[in-house]
């Protein structure tokens, strides 16, 4: 029975003739939320291993003559982890809300901008995003910082600014800028079939765009725009750099009000890791969720 | 009452002072600081002993009970401002804060930006701290090497200057101790007084501090330039003097755990009333 040789099953599948084979996709485009991507793929016990890396750490890399313990810094930290949280994290949390929401509403017009028919608003639009997107953050930090006052005086009253708004400000102007992208992209990402379909049945080009186009938008914005407010929310110690007494600031001045030993660094700042860790995970586990559940399925 | 003070503290001083100044003295911010009733003064939150937070968050140390006596005495409220060297003169010139009490060493170039007026409050100079093994016993050794230091400290530029140090700058004390205890640099140069704090607490049985102090400067208040010469800026050097005079500043020393200077024994001696 050996006479029977069916191609493809008893021998290499052979054929002169030219054969189309299935579409492999070479280029992925790179992940509008990469961020929460990588920070959702870790697994929750890492910074856990961290603090108990940090823990065991100076045991064996220190005590150079010194007397001061490990369980000493660790008992400091706990002394001092009402103060970090109430009051230097909830800023950060503050700063971060603040920044986000300011960012978001000027983004929005701005995005609105870039795709507007006056082609002087559109360029215009394009080159405030561009600029604000591709500048340095800590540049603009500066900028903000020093050029703002420190108190506005209309009429008697005196309106202080505080300088962790002034660097809401700072922030905001590159949220605002990718804020702007991720509109214009969403908007850009709705098939042009819906334009059409929406100008044959005289919709104007506002209604269409507030009622037929950012409706669909919206979805597709989430997980972009909460994948910022982890990446942001991260970048909120910079601040500290200008001075804002923000949550890594005040463990700068624990660990001073502490006597500087050296063996509280890396407890103090192990802990700040952790904080962020546990407030910024469970975003980019949802928005990751998120993402898959409004992926768009071709 | 505080209209009161003000105004007899003005005419006090403006009959103390000569003539000369009367006309070009404002008093912007002696008259702000009393129309408020509150008076906005810089003092240091990470320099322990001077100017540091309690667990609470709240600003405590010997220039914050300094600063606790300049309001009582005018008698308005006090609000504290933590500053860092590299923001203090910045804030006073701006008007975000009316006094400045935050460890500033007295300099030359500082003098042409904010009002300090005396006499000083304090004094440190500089040294190291060294481990032992090193055997220093001249600062020209330091010539290339890397010296850890705090950023914002004059003197660092004066190590490199005049010792060819290579001096690496932290942002704080924990992290430029740490570097040295790493053997990323020889030595930590730093006040003195802080030095003597440091070997005392047994922490840092293989270090020493080998050399001779140099740099001995006086540290300084300051005002608004503008008021330097004015009622502000008189009304803090009769502070000082009283300071100094009472033993109030020996005594502050004593409550923070200051290592005992001989500058503020002479100057309470010097200052020190001919009627016992």
């Amino acid at each position: 029975m050996k006479s029977k040789h069916i191609p493809g099953i008893h021998q290499q599948n052979q054929t002169d003739l030219p054969v189309l084979h299935s579409f492999k996709r070479r280029y992925r485009s790179p992940s509008e939320i990469g961020f929460s991507e990588w920070l959702a793929g870790l697994p929750a016990w890492v910074p856990f291993l961290v603090l108990l890396a940090a823990a065991a750490w100076p045991m064996t890399a220190l005590a150079q003559g010194s007397n001061y313990t490990t369980g000493q810094a660790f008992e400091a930290l706990l002394r001092w982890i009402p103060f970090l949280v109430g009051s230097g994290f909830f800023l950060t949390i503050v700063i971060s809300f603040l920044t986000m929401l300011v960012g978001t509403v000027l983004g929005v017009f701005l995005g609105l901008g870039q795709i507007s028919q006056n082609r002087f608003i559109a360029k215009f639009c394009w080159l405030v995003t561009q600029t604000f997107r591709n500048s340095p953050w800590l540049v603009l930090l500066f900028i903000v910082m020093l050029s703002f006052p420190f108190e506005i005086t209309i009429g008697d009253t005196i309106i202080p600014i505080p300088d962790w708004i002034k660097a809401v400000i700072g922030l905001a102007l590159p949220i605002m800028a990718n804020i702007s992208e991720i509109v214009r992209g969403a908007i850009n990402s709705v098939p042009t079939a819906q334009w059409e379909a929406s100008e044959s049945l005289a919709f104007t080009r506002f209604q269409t765009l507030f009622q037929i186009i950012l409706p669909q938008c919206i979805k597709r914005m989430i997980p972009p725009w909460m994948n910022w407010y982890a990446i942001l929310t991260m970048a909120t110690p910079i601040v500290s750099i200008l001075g804002v007494e923000e949550v890594l600031n005040l463990t700068r001045q624990a660990i001073e009000a502490e006597d500087n030993h050296p063996e509280l660094l890396v407890p103090f700042y192990s802990f700040v890791l952790v904080i962020f860790f546990i407030y910024c995970y469970p975003i980019a586990r949802l928005t990751v969720r998120l993402e898959r559940r409004f992926a768009v399925k071709l | 009452m505080k209209k009161m003070i003000s105004f007899l503290t003005a005419t006090a001083v403006s009959l103390g002072a000569t003539s000369a100044f009367a006309a070009n003295c404002t008093n912007d911010s002696w008259n702000k600081v009393m129309s408020r009733g509150k008076i906005v003064v810089g003092v240091k939150a990470d320099y322990k002993p001077w100017g540091f937070r309690d667990e609470s968050g709240k600003l405590v140390g010997m220039e914050v009970d300094m600063a606790m006596d300049v309001a009582s005495t005018m008698g308005v409220d006090l609000e504290l401002v933590a500053v860092q060297s590299s923001n203090r003169m910045q804030f006073l010139e701006q008007g975000k804060i009316d006094l400045m009490i935050a460890t500033m060493s007295d300099r030359k170039d500082r003098r042409e930006i904010v009002g300090i007026v005396g006499p000083n409050y304090y004094t440190s100079g500089t040294n190291i701290l060294a481990p032992k093994a090193l055997k220093f016993n001249d600062w020209k050794q330091l010539k290339d090497r890397p010296v850890c230091g705090k950023q914002g400290a004059f003197y660092n530029k004066i190590v490199e200057e005049r010792y060819g140090a290579k001096v690496v700058a932290f942002g704080g004390n924990a992290e430029a101790k740490q570097a040295l205890r790493d053997k990323k640099c020889v030595a930590f140069v730093y006040d003195d007084s802080s030095i003597m704090a440091d070997l005392a607490s047994g922490n840092w049985n293989d270090f020493e501090m080998p050399l001779k102090t140099e740099d001995d400067n006086p540290w300084a208040l300051a005002v608004p330039k503008a008021e330097e010469k004015c009622v502000f800026g008189q009304f803090m050097s009769g502070m000082q003097y009283n300071w100094h005079k009472s033993g109030k500043l020996v005594e502050l020393e004593k409550k923070w755990g200051i290592q005992a200077t001989s500058y503020l024994k002479t100057q309470k001696d010097r200052y020190s009333d001919w009627i016992k």
